[in-house]
């Protein structure tokens, strides 16, 4: 009988976050790099929660919260910047972004 | 077994649906994936005694910010195909470089730690329902100062978006 | 009580203030009123806190006003003993006596009020000066004196000549400032404290280490201010400034400065004998130089200025052979017929319309006889003719320089020599201004005004008697100066016969000198006998150009600065700070035009760098504690 214990979930966060990351760097559309992020964050609230039932506590459930108003008010932000981006150079790809070239 | 099941069953389809997320060449399909990974997600909430928590990850996520990236995608157009191949030097280079030293490290660590994952603190016995009158209890007692704070945060987001995507040429006279 | 030696002090500033706020309000008389009366109050004030101090047997009275540093703590402290009471009578009287002259001198003058504001503003730092009660205070006011002093000089600065005769005395002062405040440093970190007291009780318990360098630091600040050798071509340079201005400034008080204040650390200055052979030498040298130089001087105001600087090596020469009494003996008669001088040759200047030459001079006692008559009591009084001032005081300096000695009776003689050149050129200033018949034009020469003739007839009066307050029969400043010099070795007058066969030698030598400006010069005895001085053209050249000692300064200390400066300006700014620069902000542009390469404008770019390095820390973090075991 495998018992399923908190390393198991941690782990799943970790291949979460792992994979977000490796979008991060491959994709060059910007919404789907917003994704990504939601990918990265939503791991981190895995580990929370994970922590949470761990420790028996309920801040972990708590900070979830924070980080999902966080990750709400990003959402709004980052969708308005690609809107405008979008409609300035009618594409949504990163790539074409290079004004803090130095 | 069940445990288990419930475990592995959902813990397959949040990978599946990242990899859907950052593989997919359609943003819909993207989107569809991140959806299937949110939706997973929040049955492994379940399993954590996070009830609420898995109700608003449903909600808010699976919900309303899906809803955005969706409409966003609409208003942006999805039938430009992404450009595939690479431009910026060096950087396939230093993506798999970054990639072989996670790889190296996570593999280092199982090695290392021989298959045997021992935390420092040992879990707990009994377990916490994460119900809302628990969360609420805590959250506008112990918590509240940072949820009014969290509270101006949104309201600034709101603001900036709105800013931000304001067109000022349609204000103007001709 | 104490606090009244504020009001000594700040008066003046306060006047200063006054007058530069009401100056464009009030017509010159109510100025005057102000200035004057302030003058009299402060040296009102000044003689009723020496009568207490005389009641009280001198013994030292100190005001702390406020804590100035307060780690090492250095206070701001006043201190009134026998020594700087008689410099605070000095200064508070002259000044008003001064004034009272000035009123006259200047009136009319476009810059009235000016005048006045900085005649008090230098007489308050002259009383900051002399009543200190730590050395930082003392260099407080030496360099404030300094500063009034180049204000007065260059007064008239549409004039180029005072322009630059200003930055001339100036820049010679910042040369001993420079030594004083090396001395200061010396001295703070010495004994860790600037008091006078506490410092030289270290010294009188054996703290003497590194004694003589401070005390060298020390004499050269004194030689800058007091233009001494080789320091001393300011002084006649200075002259540019107003007549009045010098009497006070460049005869009588500021460039004594240097004596007050190398008689006030004499408790250091007996341990040092080093100290004192220099400061005789360059005494002695500076009276001969000087006294050389004052005899073929064709400007009024140029022969009494190379004269202070004699009388002043005359004063060094007894710092030197330590008689410190005699010094401020001959300080104090000095300031008086030396004041006396000059205001008569103010009001000499003042008659015949700002003309400073001497030879267009001449037999102005038919015209001027007051003032031909104080001026006569100056000269013999510098002469060293008795029982007039000067003869006392010089007669002790020379006397006490005989009683030291060995080597000293070179000194002795050479200073002789000086006092005997002192009364030839003196009597030459004289003869040659009131009493030669010249032929020259004089018909529009009247007696000076009333404002100025009756200052030089107090003064006259103070020549005449001032020096009966020290003679061999009652040491009246000894007395005064005694809890100063409480623990200073002083040379004390040879005794009986010595004393009366030095005393009728050194009146010889002024007679002699005197009767010898009066036969070559009135009498003419060179071309009645017709002799022929060998070398005579060249000699008259040297002294004139003070033995071309300012054109040898000229060519080392200008011109080598210069061709110097030029030469550092172009090696070490140009080649190698420019270059370095240069070089550090070229590193700087090569290596940001290289690095900001790697910052591509790509988004994904970063995410690669942020993604790598952060695994690179973690695997670090990862693998420290494995690497430690």
């Amino acid at each position: 009988m495998i018992e399923v214990s908190t390393d198991w979930y941690l782990t799943l966060a970790a291949i979460l976050f792992s994979i977000g990351f490796i979008g991060m760097m491959i994709r060059r559309n910007a919404l789907i790099m917003f994704m990504c992020i939601e990918l990265m964050l939503n791991s981190v609230n895995l580990t929370f929660i994970t922590a949470s039932k761990h420790f028996g506590t309920i801040e972990g459930q708590i900070s979830v919260f924070f980080v999902l108003v966080v990750a709400a008010a990003e959402v709004v932000v980052g969708l308005a910047i690609i809107v405008s981006i979008f409609k300035k150079q009618s594409s949504a790809s990163v790539d074409l972004l290079r004004t803090s070239r130095g | 077994m069940l445990e288990l099941l419930l475990f592995a069953v959902p813990a397959g389809l949040v990978i599946l649906g990242a990899l859907i997320v950052i593989f997919a060449k359609n943003p819909v399909h993207n989107s569809m994936g991140l959806v299937l990974t949110l939706a997973s997600l929040a049955i492994i909430y379940i399993t954590l005694n996070a009830t609420f928590v898995a109700m608003v990850q449903m909600l808010v996520y699976a919900g309303a910010v899906m809803t955005l990236f969706l409409f966003v995608i609409m208003m942006i157009g999805v039938d430009k195909p992404e450009q595939t191949r690479e431009e910026i030097k060096g950087q396939t280079l230093l993506v798999s470089g970054t990639l072989f030293i996670l790889i190296g490290l996570v593999s280092f660590v199982i090695i290392n730690s021989g298959f045997k994952w021992d935390l420092y603190f040992p879990a707990v016995e009994y377990s916490l329902e994460g119900t809302p009158d628990l969360i609420a209890a805590s959250l506008f007692t112990e918590w509240v100062l940072p949820f009014e704070i969290i509270s101006i945060l949104l309201i600034v987001a709101t603001a900036a978006a709105i800013a931000l995507a304001y067109d000022t040429k349609v204000r103007k006279p001709k | 009580m104490d606090n009244l030696l504020l009001v000594i002090i700040f008066l003046p500033l306060l006047t200063a203030i006054g007058i530069k706020i009401i100056s464009n309000l009030v017509n010159e008389l109510l100025l005057n009123y102000l200035t004057i009366n302030s003058a009299l109050l402060s040296f009102a004030t000044a003689c009723g806190m020496f009568g207490l101090l005389l009641a009280d047997k001198f013994k030292p009275i100190h005001l702390e006003l406020f804590t100035w540093i307060p780690s090492p703590e250095i206070l701001f402290e006043f201190t009134l003993d026998g020594l700087s009471g008689i410099m605070m009578l000095l200064v508070t009287g002259l000044s008003v006596i001064i004034q009272i002259f000035s009123t006259s001198y200047m009136s009319k003058d476009s810059n009235y009020s000016k005048y006045f504001i900085y005649f008090n503003v230098f007489v308050f730092s002259m009383l900051l000066l002399v009543m200190s009660g730590n050395f930082l205070v003392m260099f407080f006011g030496w360099e404030l004196v300094g500063l009034s002093s180049y204000l007065l000089i260059s007064f008239w600065s549409k004039k180029q000549s005072a322009a630059k005769a200003g930055n001339k005395a100036f820049i010679l002062n910042r040369i001993g400032d420079f030594g004083f405040l090396v001395g200061l440093m010396l001295t703070l970190n010495t004994f860790g404290t600037f008091n006078y007291e506490e410092v030289f009780s270290e010294v009188l318990n054996g703290n003497r280490e590194s004694l003589s360098i401070i005390v060298i630091c020390f004499i050269i600040g004194a030689f800058g201010k007091s233009a001494q050798f080789p320091l001393f071509s300011w002084l006649p340079d200075a002259m540019e400034g107003p007549t009045p201005a010098s009497a006070l400034i460049h005869a009588a008080t500021m460039v004594t400065a240097g004596v007050f204040m190398l008689v006030r650390i004499s408790p250091i200055l007996q341990f040092s004998e080093t100290g004192k052979l220099i400061i005789i030498t360059a005494g002695l040298l500076t009276a001969l130089i000087a006294a050389f130089s004052a005899i073929n001087q064709d400007d009024i105001k140029k022969v009494l200025a190379y004269s202070t600087i004699s009388q002043l090596g005359f004063m060094f020469i007894a710092i030197g052979s330590g008689a410190y009494v005699a010094a401020i003996f001959h300080l104090v008669t000095h300031a008086f017929f030396k004041a006396l001088l000059f205001l008569g040759a103010g009001a000499v200047i003042h008659e015949m319309h700002h003309e400073q030459n001497i030879h267009k001079m001449g037999n102005l006692k038919t015209k001027m006889p007051i003032t031909a008559a104080m001026m006569g009591i100056g000269t013999l009084a510098i002469s060293g003719i008795p029982p007039l001032a000067g003869f006392w005081s010089k007669d002790e300096i020379l006397a006490s320089t005989f009683a030291n000695g060995g080597f000293y009776y070179g000194y002795w003689a050479l200073s002789l020599l000086a006092a005997f050149m002192t009364a030839f050129y003196m009597g030459r200033h004289w003869l040659l201004i009131f009493h030669k018949e010249t032929g020259n034009d004089i018909s529009q020469v009247h007696e000076a005004p009333k404002a100025m003739v009756r200052p030089l007839i107090v003064l006259g009066i103070f020549s005449l008697f001032i020096g009966f307050i020290n003679t061999p029969f009652f040491h009246g400043l000894e007395k005064v100066l005694e809890e100063t010099l409480h623990y200073v070795e002083i040379t004390h007058l040879p005794e009986g016969i010595t004393l009366i066969i030095l005393a009728l030698v050194s009146i010889g030598a002024g007679f002699t000198g005197l009767l010898l400006a009066y036969l070559i010069y009135i009498v003419d005895i060179l071309s009645y006998f017709k002799i022929k001085i060998p070398l005579k053209e060249e000699i008259k050249e040297l002294s004139s150009n003070t033995l071309y000692l300012n054109k040898f300064g000229e060519i080392i200390f200008v011109k080598g600065m210069k061709s110097f400066s030029r030469k550092t300006a172009v090696v070490v700014d140009g080649l190698l700070i420019d270059g370095l620069v240069n070089k550090i902000s070229s590193l700087f542009y090569n290596s940001s035009q290289k690095f900001s390469r790697s910052q591509n404008g790509f988004v994904r770019s970063y995410v690669v760098y942020f993604g790598f390095f952060m695994l690179l820390l973690i695997g670090l973090f990862i693998a420290t504690p494995w690497l430690l075991n």
